[in-house]
């Protein structure tokens, strides 16, 4: 996915010479291309994030695209003021990138971890969250991040696990991705970023009629698919990496409870720091976010219905 | 003349009045300020707050707003209607700067973003290649913010000599005095070690003001700029003049009036 990003950035800033890519000293090779490719289009505005989105809302009022690049526990997280105030309030046209948000930087601990920027962003208006699965998605997230002319989050999670899709083609903006079909499906399983490649995974053992949608944007989100695939389930299996509150889970939560109540599960952190060191598999084991944990859960779940 | 500095206090006044609002030793410390970059500074062609190549004001002390309604007033784009109905419910002009508004450039009030924002324009306008100016007008308790001192470094590296900051020092912040909460010293020697030109000025001496600006767009170098307002909050109304609590005082039909009276005898 770190290649796809690169790529995607250099392409969008070779159509457009007003794209400038902000990065608050983060990034390292990731931007070699980029840098080689667009050297006048990319600011390094130091380790100063909150100063580096107050020039990118004057850069975006002078006609300007920014793209803002950083780890996701700072970009959104520490910046969620200059995002409410500088740009969303005015609507400006930026686009944010979070990197490594959940676990990815697994050795690093709860500085570097970032399970609350759903949350976070969310309660923000104006401001769009996108959080792509694969390459297929993030290519996607950012055309619709680029013609939105808005400010959007882009989340990006853990980027080596594989794809979930062959390929894809343009999406509405809101969409869900159907990207696994239960013959007579009753159990629906909804997922977010790095977890959709997981809940394939346990559906595909669980070997009952089960579909997995996968959730690129997570905000706008088309209501009314929600609805209805929460109206044809039996129930409802919601994952992300990202803490339970205020996140996917929430969100479907609060269209299901409105007009389609269902029974549903939540895969997601539990309201708690990181304990330990170690590798991703390891701190996802931690949480309760590994295949074998969420495949117990979910088994033991449907088991109790 | 336009831009009297005693018809804006009197504007100040009416609409702190007419809404019973506070912050009126916050607006009164920066008006010869305005008055100066509106009357001398400012290019705005065809009196269009929306025109392209405009200079950028930013009211980082987004508190200090009704000094720049009153100059907005001057400008034909507020309406004696939008003074007077301040505060009213429905209205537009809220107590802080909200870029919603025509004329007002960022939306402030929580402290230590205009100045990146600002610095964000004057980057644009470099970018750009044209020859717009953009001014940040802070507060000098503002400066308490860390992302002043991330806007400064990063303004000083960039070579961005279009770009000036103006420090209201007062000497005061909502809750005291600056030196008895976060000692600032010598402002002018801070911004001059981030790599800025700096002069310091009587903020309340058109003369002093306008020649204080002219001067330092007139130095030759690559720097960006800094003007260190000697202010005082209040300024213009003597009961008012160094007592803090009009920071949040409201005005009623007593203190209006003899408000006023303060500003007609300083006329004389």
């Amino acid at each position: 996915m770190r290649a796809a990003l690169s790529d995607v950035l250099v392409s969008l800033s070779k159509k457009d010479p007003n794209i400038l890519l902000l990065t608050g000293d983060h990034g390292y090779s990731l931007f070699d291309d980029f840098r080689r490719e667009c050297p006048e289009q990319y600011i390094n505005a130091g380790i100063a994030e909150q100063n580096m989105t107050g020039i990118a809302a004057g850069l975006a009022r002078s006609g300007f695209r920014p793209i803002v690049y950083g780890l996701s526990a700072f970009i959104p997280v520490r910046i969620l003021e200059q995002i409410k105030l500088d740009v969303a309030h005015d609507n400006l046209p930026i686009i944010f990138i979070g990197d490594g948000a959940g676990f990815v930087y697994s050795h690093l601990g709860t500085s570097h971890q970032s399970t609350e920027d759903i949350a976070c962003t969310r309660a923000i208006p104006n401001l769009s969250v996108y959080s792509p699965s694969d390459r297929f998605e993030l290519k996607q997230c950012f055309a619709r991040a680029y013609e939105e002319k808005a400010p959007v989050y882009i989340r990006l999670g853990k980027a080596d696990r594989g794809d979930v899709h062959q390929s894809l083609q343009s999406l509405p903006t809101g969409g869900l991705i159907n990207v696994r079909t239960g013959k007579k499906a009753k159990y629906s399983f909804i997922a977010t970023g790095s977890m959709v490649r997981t809940a394939i995974d346990v559906a595909d053992k669980l070997q009952i009629d089960i579909d997995v949608w996968s959730v690129p944007f997570i905000k706008p989100i088309d209501r009314s698919l929600v609805e209805k695939i929460c109206c044809n389930s039996k129930a409802i299996v919601v994952l992300e990496e990202h803490s339970k509150y205020g996140g996917l889970g929430s969100m479907v939560a609060e269209i299901a409870s409105t007009s389609s109540p269902v029974k549903m599960l939540q895969i997601a952190v539990n309201d708690c720091f990181s304990q330990k060191c170690g590798t991703y598999e390891y701190l996802l084991e931690e949480h309760g976010l590994d295949f074998v944990s969420v495949y117990k859960n979910i088994h033991s779940f449907l088991m109790d219905l | 003349m336009k831009f009297n500095p005693i018809k804006l206090r009197k504007t100040v006044l009416d609409m702190a009045y007419a809404g019973s609002t506070v912050h009126i030793g916050c607006a009164f410390s920066i008006i010869e300020l305005l008055s100066v970059l509106y009357r001398s500074h400012l290019r705005y062609p065809d009196n269009d707050p929306f025109n392209k190549y405009r200079d950028y004001f930013v009211l980082s002390k987004g508190h200090g707003i009704m000094a720049q309604y009153a100059c907005m007033h001057e400008l034909g784009w507020l309406s004696d209607d939008d003074l007077l109905s301040y505060f009213s419910d429905g209205t537009d002009l809220k107590g802080l700067a909200d870029s919603r508004i025509p004329g007002i450039e960022v939306t402030t009030g929580s402290l230590g973003h205009g100045f990146s924002v600002g610095v964000g324009l004057a980057l644009g306008a470099k970018m750009r290649e044209t020859d717009q100016k953009t001014f940040v007008l802070v507060g000098d308790g503002e400066i308490n913010e860390g992302p002043i001192w991330e806007g400064a470094l990063f303004s000083a590296h960039h070579d961005l000599d279009n770009f000036m900051v103006i420090v209201d020092e007062n000497g005061f912040q909502a809750m005291g005095k600056t030196r008895e909460i976060i000692a600032l010293d010598s402002i002018q020697s801070k911004f001059e070690s981030f790599g800025f030109d700096a002069i310091t000025a009587d903020g309340h001496d058109e003369i002093s003001i306008n020649k204080a600006i002219k001067d330092l767009w007139k130095v030759n170098s690559n720097k960006p700029k800094a003007l260190i307002a000697k202010t005082v909050k209040g300024k213009g109304v003597d009961f008012m003049e160094n007592d803090n609590s009009w920071h949040y005082t409201r005005l009623n039909q007593d203190s209006y009036q003899k408000a006023i009276l303060s500003l007609n005898e300083s006329i004389t």
